[in-house]
C-alpha cells in the first residue's frame, strides 16, 4: 500500500513538472498570440475606397482614375442613403428649417431692393411683398416650433392657403409654401412632442455617418487627417454599422439588482419611412457604398503616420529602433569583444579579473531604469552638453543602451573565445605568430559565430528595451530620425504611447497592436537567428 | 601563416634575416616590441575597465543626482514615511508605500514562478531526454527574449480588460495582474540558472539515493534540490532582480496608485512600485528640482536593493561551484 502511494506520489510530481512546462509554453502562446493575430491586421486586411482614397490623399500612392471611377460607383449607392437621411433630419432639424425660411426671406430682401433701384418696382409695391412674405415666414416658424399637431397643422394649412402666395410666385420666397407642403408631410408621420429626442438621435446618426463614409462633398475639409476619411477598413466600417443599427442602453431588471445592458435596433427610436429606408441601406448595401477588397498594406512599415497614429505605419519608429541599436552595437561590440579577449588571454591576476568580474555581473544586474537614470545624469546632463549636445538625443539613448548590453556581448564572446580548441592557438604560436596574430588571425575566426549569437542577442535586447531610452533619446511626436544628436520616435516607446498615453489610440486598435507586433517580430526574428546559429555551431564543435 | 604560404618570398636576404632572428627576444634587443607588447596590454587593460568605470559612474552619479535630497533634510523621511507628495506644499518624500508596492509584486509573482520554474528546471534535468529538452529551451529563450514593454502592452490591453471582465475587479490593472506578467518574466531566469544548478548535482548522488531504493520524484525533492539548494537559491534571487528591477510592465499594469493595498491580502487593488514612480514622475519633474532628487534617491534605493541582491547571488552561486567541484560547504 505505502508502495503504491510512493508510486503515485512520483507519478503525480512528474506530471505536476510536465504541466509547468506545458504552462511556460501556454504563456508564450496566450501572450503572443493576441499580439500577433491584431497586430496582422495592421498590415492585412479588407480596405475600403476610403482607405484607397486615404493612401491616394495622404500618401499620394494609387490610381487617381481608378480610384474617381470607384468614387463614382460609391457615390450612385450612397446617394439613397443620403437622401433618405437628408429627407428625415430635414423634419427634425428644427434650425435647419428655420434657417431656410429665413434664407428665403433674406434672398427676397436682396432681390426687391435690386427691382427697386432698377426702377421696376414701385416703393409701395415691394414693401407690401415684404409684409406678405414676412407674415408667411412667421407663421411657418410659428408651425415649426410647435409642439402640438393640431397647431402646426393649422399654421401650416393658413401659409398654404395665403392669398399673398400667388403674389410672391416668382420670387425668392415662393420656396416658403413648398416648404410648407413638405413639413406638413412630416407633421403627419412624426410625433412632434418627441421632436427634440429624435434630433439627439439623429445627431448621434448623423456622426457616425460621418465617420463610415467620410464627410460630404459639400462638408468643408477637416484639419486632422483622421476626420477627412471615412472607415478605412471593413472591419472598421462593420462595427460602425453596428453601432447605427443598434443602441445599448441600460435597463434597470428589478429594485436592488445591477443595470443589465440591452441591445435594442436604432430603428425603433426613429420611426418613418424614410429613416427604414435608410437604415435597409445601411444594413444591406455597405459593401456597395465601400467596396471592400482584400489588401497588404505591407507600405506599415515604412509609412510615416498621421496625428496620434491614425492613419499610416511605423516608419519613423523602426528607422529610430535601428538607428538606436546599431549606434549602441557600435560601443558595445569593440568593447566587449574586446574585453572578453582580455578575459580569456591577458589577464593572470586574479585580484583585477574578481573585479572586473563582479562589475561585469553588478552591470548585469542593474535594473533598466536605473541606467534610464544614468543616462540622464551621466550622458544627457554632464558629458554631452560639453560637446554642444544638449537635450535627449540618439546618441545619448544609444550610450545608454551600449553600457546597457555591454555583459551580454561580454559574456556571449567569453564563452565563444574560451570554446576555441587549445590545439589552434598552440598550432599558431608553434608558426612563430605573436599572441595578438593569433588571437585576430586564428582565435577570433574560430570564436566569429559565437560571438555574433551573442551580438545578436545583445541587438534584440537593446531593440526591445524601453526604460534606459524614456529620458535619453524618446519622443512619442517628432519627425524621421536622421541626426544622432536629435530624439527620435522608436518602436518600444511608441507602442507605450498607444497604449496607455494615447486618446485617440483604442479607436484604432489595429495600429496598436501592429507596433508592438513589428517590434516584437524584429526582436524574435533576431533571437531565432542567434538559435539557429548556436544549434548549427553546436553541431560543429560535437563533429557532425 | 596561411597568407605567408601562398605568397613568394620577394627577397631571399630579408628571409634569411628572419631565419637568423633568435626565438626569444629580451627586452634590450628588441625594445620596439617589447614596448608595443606593454603598451597594446595597456591597452586593452583599459578598454577592458570600461566595465568598471561604467559601474563606478552608474554609482557615482546617481548618488551625486540624490544627495541633495538625502542632505535637505528629507532623507530620513524616505525610509520612514508612507506619504509621497512631492508637488505638495511643503513636499514629503516617504517612499514606504511604493517600496511596499514593489515587494508586493515581487512577492506575488515569485509566488507563481517559483513553484512552476523549479518543478519545469527538474523536468529538463531529471525527467525529459535530451531531444525534448532541446525544444524546450527555445520556448524558454523567447519567453525571456519578449521586450518588456510587449508584455507590458499584453498586461494593460489583453489581460487588464479580461481580468476586470471575467472576476469583477474594480480595475484590471492592479498588483495581482502585474504579478503575473512578472512571474511570466522571471521563469526563464529562474529555470535556466536552477536547471544548471540541478544538472551541477553529480550522478552519484543520484545513484545513491535510486540504490537506496528511492522513487524519482523522492530522489529530486529530498536528494538533489537540497544538494543544489544555494544555486536554486541564487535563481531565486535572480529572477527577484528581474521582478524587482522591471519597469514597462509595472508601470503599465500595477495601477500607480501609491497605498498598500487594505486589507493587506488583497492583490485586487493598485498599487505602485519604485520603478514605476520613476519612469512615471520624472517627465513631470523639472531639471534640478527637489522631485528629481528625489526620484534620483528612488533610484539609489533600487540600485541598492539590486546590488545587494546580485552580491547574494553571487556569493551563493561560487559556494555552489565550489561545492559541485567536491569541495566542502564552509
Amino acid at each position: 500500500m505505502r508502495m503504491l502511494a510512493r508510486h503515485i506520489l512520483d507519478k503525480l510530481f512528474t506530471c505536476l513538472a510536465g504541466l509547468s512546462v506545458v504552462l511556460m509554453a501556454a504563456a508564450l502562446v496566450v501572450i503572443l498570440g493576441p499580439i500577433v493575430w491584431r497586430g496582422a491586421g495592421a498590415m492585412l486586411f479588407r480596405g475600403t475606397v476610403e482607405f484607397r482614397r486615404m493612401q491616394l490623399g495622404e500618401f499620394h500612392r494609387g490610381d487617381t482614375g481608378a480610384l474617381a471611377a470607384e468614387t463614382a460607383r460609391t457615390d450612385v449607392a450612397r446617394a439613397k442613403m443620403y437622401a433618405a437621411l437628408d429627407a428625415f433630419s430635414e423634419g427634425i432639424r428644427v434650425d435647419r428649417l428655420q434657417e431656410q425660411a429665413k434664407d428665403a426671406c433674406r434672398l427676397l430682401d436682396a432681390q426687391l431692393q435690386n427691382r427697386q433701384d432698377t426702377g421696376r418696382l414701385s416703393t409701395g409695391e415691394a414693401r407690401k411683398l415684404n409684409r406678405a412674405a414676412r407674415d408667411l415666414r412667421n407663421r411657418l416658424m410659428e408651425a415649426f416650433e410647435a409642439t402640438d399637431k393640431a397647431q402646426a397643422l393649422q399654421a401650416l394649412q393658413d401659409v398654404q392657403d395665403s392669398p399673398d402666395a400667388a403674389a410672391l410666385a416668382g420670387t425668392a420666397a415662393e420656396t416658403l409654401v413648398p416648404l410648407a407642403r413638405r413639413y406638413r408631410k412630416i407633421v403627419e408621420e412624426v410625433d412632434l412632442a418627441d421632436r427634440p429626442k429624435y434630433a439627439a438621435e439623429l445627431e448621434k446618426v448623423s456622426e457616425l455617418v460621418v465617420k463610415l463614409f467620410g464627410p460630404r462633398a459639400k462638408d468643408s475639409v477637416a484639419d486632422l487627417a483622421q476626420f477627412r476619411y471615412g472607415a478605412t477598413r471593413w472591419d472598421r466600417a462593420l462595427a460602425l454599422q453596428e453601432q447605427i443599427l443598434w443602441t445599448d442602453t441600460w435597463v434597470s431588471p428589478g429594485a436592488g439588482r445591477a443595470l443589465r445592458q440591452v441591445r435594442a435596433p436604432r430603428a425603433a427610436m426613429l420611426p418613418g419611412p424614410e429613416m427604414a429606408e435608410f437604415f435597409r441601406t445601411v444594413r444591406d448595401d455597405l459593401p456597395a457604398m465601400l467596396q471592400p477588397r482584400a489588401t497588404f498594406y505591407w507600405q506599415y512599415l515604412t509609412d510615416n503616420s498621421t496625428t496620434g497614429h491614425f492613419f499610416g505605419g511605423v516608419g519613423p519608429e523602426a528607422l529610430g529602433t535601428l538607428l538606436l541599436t546599431v549606434l549602441a552595437m557600435l560601443l558595445a561590440v569593440p568593447v566587449g569583444v574586446t574585453t572578453a579577449a582580455y578575459l580569456v588571454e591577458c589577464t593572470r591576476e586574479s585580484h583585477l579579473l574578481r573585479v572586473l568580474r563582479t562589475c561585469i555581473n553588478t552591470l548585469a544586474g542593474v535594473p533598466s531604469i536605473v541606467f534610464g537614470l544614468f543616462g540622464l545624469a551621466f550622458f544627457v546632463l554632464w558629458l554631452l552638453p560639453k560637446f554642444g549636445v544638449r537635450g535627449v538625443s540618439v546618441l545619448a539613448g544609444s550610450l545608454t543602451l551600449g553600457v546597457l548590453v555591454l555583459p551580454v556581448v561580454i559574456r556571449a564572446s567569453e564563452e565563444a573565445i574560451r570554446a576555441v580548441p587549445m590545439s589552434y592557438k598552440e598550432a599558431s604560436l608553434a608558426l612563430g605568430a605573436g599572441g595578438l596574430r593569433t588571437f585576430v588571425t586564428v582565435t577570433l575566426p574560430a570564436a566569429l559565430p559565437g560571438i555574433l549569437t551573442g551580438v545578436i542577442l545583445a541587438m534584440s535586447r537593446a531593440a526591445g528595451e524601453t526604460a534606459p531610452i524614456l529620458f535619453t533619446a524618446a519622443v512619442a511626436v517628432g519627425p524621421w530620425p536622421g541626426s544622432p544628436f536629435k530624439p527620435c520616435r522608436t518602436l518600444s516607446y511608441g507602442a507605450l504611447d498607444l497604449a496607455t498615453g494615447d486618446r485617440i489610440a483604442p479607436e484604432v486598435p489595429h495600429n496598436q497592436f501592429g507596433m508592438i507586433l513589428v517590434l516584437v517580430l524584429l526582436v524574435l526574428a533576431l533571437n531565432v537567428t542567434a538559435i539557429v546559429i548556436r544549434s548549427r555551431l553546436s553541431r560543429k564543435l560535437r563533429g557532425g | 601563416m596561411s597568407t605567408d604560404v601562398r605568397q613568394p618570398v620577394k627577397s631571399p636576404t630579408t628571409a634569411a634575416a628572419d631565419f637568423d632572428r633568435p626565438l626569444l627576444l629580451t627586452p634590450g634587443e628588441d625594445l620596439a616590441g617589447w614596448a608595443l607588447r606593454k603598451l597594446g596590454g595597456a591597452l586593452l587593460t583599459c578598454v577592458a575597465l570600461t566595465c568598471v568605470l561604467a559601474v563606478l559612474f552608474i554609482f557615482v552619479f546617481i548618488i551625486k543626482e540624490a544627495m541633495p535630497l538625502l542632505t535637505s533634510g528629507h532623507g530620513w523621511e524616505l525610509l520612514t514615511s508612507m506619504k509621497w507628495y512631492p508637488t505638495a506644499e511643503p513636499p514629503v518624500f516617504g517612499a514606504l508605500a511604493v517600496i511596499a508596492g514593489s515587494a508586493y509584486v515581487t512577492i506575488g509573482s515569485l509566488i507563481v514562478a517559483v513553484p512552476i520554474g523549479l518543478l519545469a528546471a527538474a523536468f529538463l534535468s531529471d525527467i525529459v531526454p535530451f531531444g525534448v529538452r532541446q525544444v524546450t529551451k527555445p520556448i524558454i529563450e523567447l519567453l525571456a527574449a519578449i521586450p518588456s514593454v510587449a508584455y507590458g502592452f499584453f498586461a494593460v490591453l489583453v489581460l487588464a480588460p479580461w481580468m476586470q471582465r471575467t472576476w469583477g475587479l474594480s480595475t484590471g490593472t492592479n498588483a495581482l495582474n502585474a504579478s503575473i506578467i512578472l512571474a511570466v518574466m522571471a521563469i526563464p531566469t529562474i529555470v535556466s540558472i536552477s536547471e544548471d544548478a540541478l544538472s551541477a548535482v553529480g550522478r552519484d548522488l543520484r545513484e545513491g539515493a535510486y540504490a537506496l531504493g528511492s522513487t524519482r520524484a523522492e530522489t529530486l525533492v529530498k536528494v538533489v534540490i537540497p544538494a543544489a539548494g544555494s544555486g536554486i537559491l541564487a535563481a531565486v534571487i535572480l529572477g527577484m532582480m528581474r521582478a524587482v528591477g522591471e519597469t514597462m510592465v509595472v508601470w503599465m499594469a500595477s495601477g500607480n496608485a501609491g497605498q498598500v493595498p487594505c486589507p493587506w491580502w488583497d492583490l485586487g487593488q493598485s498599487v505602485r512600485t519604485l520603478t514605476a514612480t520613476i519612469a512615471g514622475e520624472m517627465g513631470e519633474a523639472p531639471d534640478g528640482s527637489i522631485h528629481r532628487h528625489a526620484l534620483f534617491a528612488l533610484g539609489l534605493v533600487l540600485l541598492a536593493i539590486t546590488f545587494g541582491m546580485n552580491i547574494a547571488s553571487e556569493a551563493l552561486l561560487a559556494r555552489a561551484r565550489r561545492r559541485s567541484r567536491g569541495g566542502k560547504p564552509k
